[in-house]
């Protein structure tokens, strides 16, 4: 038996083979939970307070933001509290794996340039660490929800769709801003900016329904607005959210999933060299 | 992408690496970060500040097995270049590369891409990245913390490592995998004199006839002692390749007359 032949051969424009890519990435999905775990661990997050900072963290951003509506609008409720932190801890998501994955290539130099392998797994790395910070944040928010006394209802499991399209959105810009970030190396230092462009474009500190109809065009030009306002739907307001929502949503999630991975793959060979 | 969990049998002298024409060259930028802010600012002024690099020339290099091929040749000869290629780093502009069997390589930077982790994790994240399993770098992380003497600081962070200790756990880790084909990129030019005997005599351990080596090293004297074949690369061409005495002699020559006539200036 032999181990079969690789070739290496100028490789044109365009996309591996992705059954082999494929076939390479899975057989590598150990690394990528060993990194997440190995890189939670450095970030101490392994420990009780570092479990409890995740708690924390959230907890006080949403409490800062509740002030800032509070002294806007001059008064505010239980149920703006709830969204707030329903939106935000789901925003929170999408901007750790931004952050974590705009450096995810350049960080990951050493590895690139001595070891072949799939690039892509460092930034769905990024993301599968974003998504264990984003866990505890659930039970926090659950409990928030008792505490205020918001109902409990079966449409509140809409959230899980939602929260997989979420997780394939945060996929896709993590993997496309690893991308820019090794020919544009300055787009870490944008990124506070964007992300908290972002947050204000969002439905967090505001409601869908509350928003100008002049704003409207927010709707359509934010990929997080339908996900967020779904969210707030399925989880503070225990209805069912709007199907052409949900859609919107999966549409953007594939959407940029699919360009950002394709520019991604179709550009990582030389990424050894860029570095 | 190679993987290093299907171990063969190789016969001796059954071609391990073929490098055919291979070619490389690469654009380099002139600024040292490519940004969007330089890019912004460099729209005014027409053409793109680069450099283009030609790394490799129509190389050709057959490695069979049994052999232990020592690359030689000044800075910038493109040696690295030719091994990342090998290894399938980075992707070739012209030529073809085939390898048959599962290649460890040891490049001069070693392992531990994340230097807040502790050695222990990078090594194994570094086995993992290259397609071994977790099982298989358990079954080899005791020799690998023993052969590098680290002791207790495995388990330190490897921004507290010295250069010293950088280098012996990344030769640990190449030289414990038992690859088909290990190549190893100036690694024991650092290292005390004590371990770099240890890793000499492990190299010589590892020379066998279904095992391909590849040192790239500018210590001449271990090259003339381990290797049974040198290429000589200068300027990403193969200026000679033969026995071991007579083109390591030659390329001596070569850097003495350079010495003097300055035959090799690129000005």
């Amino acid at each position: 038996m032999s181990t079969p032949i690789q070739v290496y051969e100028p490789f044109k424009a365009g996309l591996p083979k992705l059954g082999k890519y494929w076939k390479s990435l899975w057989s590598r999905r150990t690394f990528i939970s060993e990194f997440s775990k190995s890189e939670l661990r450095e970030q101490h997050f392994d420990s009780v307070f570092g479990q409890l900072w995740l708690v924390i963290n959230p907890l006080l951003l949403s409490g800062v933001y509740f002030i800032l509506i509070v002294i806007i609008r001059g008064g505010s409720d239980g149920t703006r509290y709830v969204h707030l932190t329903a939106t935000l801890f789901l925003f929170y998501l999408i901007s750790n794996s931004l952050t974590g994955g705009v450096k995810s290539i350049t960080a990951g130099q050493r590895l690139i340039l001595n070891t072949a392998f799939p690039r892509v797994m460092l930034p769905i790395s990024a993301v599968i660490i974003a998504v264990f910070k984003f866990v505890p944040t659930i039970f926090v928010f659950l409990i928030i929800k008792v505490v205020v006394g918001s109902e409990f209802k079966v449409e509140m499991l809409w959230a899980i769709p939602i929260l997989l399209i979420t997780i394939l959105l945060a996929l896709g810009l993590a993997i496309t801003i690893s991308c820019i970030n090794v020919y544009f190396r300055d787009i870490a230092s944008f990124l506070p900016y964007l992300t908290r462009t972002l947050l204000y474009l969002s439905p967090v500190l505001y409601e869908a329904s509350e928003l100008d109809p002049k704003l409207r065009v927010l709707e359509v030009v934010n990929p997080l607005f339908p996900i967020l306002d779904s969210w707030s739907s399925a989880l503070v307001h225990g209805q069912m959210p709007e199907i052409s929502n949900m859609l919107q949503g999966l549409a953007w999630a594939v959407g940029i999933f699919l360009i950002g991975t394709y520019f991604f793959l179709s550009r990582e060979r030389e990424f050894a060299v860029r570095l | 992408m190679s993987s290093l969990s299907a171990f063969s049998q190789h016969k001796t002298h059954e071609i391990a690496v073929s490098v055919r024409n291979l070619g490389l060259t690469y654009t380099t930028a002139i600024d040292k970060r490519p940004t969007l802010k330089a890019r912004a600012k460099a729209l005014g002024r027409g053409s793109k500040q680069t450099r283009v690099v030609r790394a490799l020339d129509d190389v050709n290099l057959d490695v069979n097995y049994g052999q232990v091929l020592g690359v030689i040749g000044t800075n910038g000869a493109g040696k690295s270049t030719l091994m990342r290629c090998i290894a399938g780093i980075l992707p070739p502009s012209q030529g073809r590369i085939e390898v048959n069997g599962s290649v460890s390589t040891l490049l001069a930077l070693g392992v531990g891409f994340n230097p807040s982790m502790s050695g222990r994790d990078n090594v194994y994240l570094g086995g993992l990245a290259a397609g071994m399993t977790r099982e298989e770098i358990t079954g080899h992380f005791d020799e690998i913390a023993e052969f590098s003497e680290l002791g207790d600081a495995i388990d330190a962070p490897m921004r507290t490592y010295s250069s010293g200790m950088f280098a012996r756990l990344a030769f640990s880790v190449a030289a414990t995998v038992r690859p088909d084909i290990l190549i190893i990129d100036e690694a024991l030019s650092t290292g005390d004199a004590k371990f770099k005997e240890k890793s000499l005599n492990r190299i010589k351990e590892l020379r066998s006839d279904d095992r391909a080596l590849i040192l790239v090293s500018h210590a001449m004297k271990t090259l003339r002692e381990t290797c049974n074949d040198i290429a000589w690369l200068h300027k990403g061409k193969i200026v000679q390749r033969g026995e071991p005495n007579q083109v390591i002699d030659a390329y001596q020559k070569f850097l003495d007359l350079g010495k003097s006539a300055a035959i090799d200036e690129d000005v």
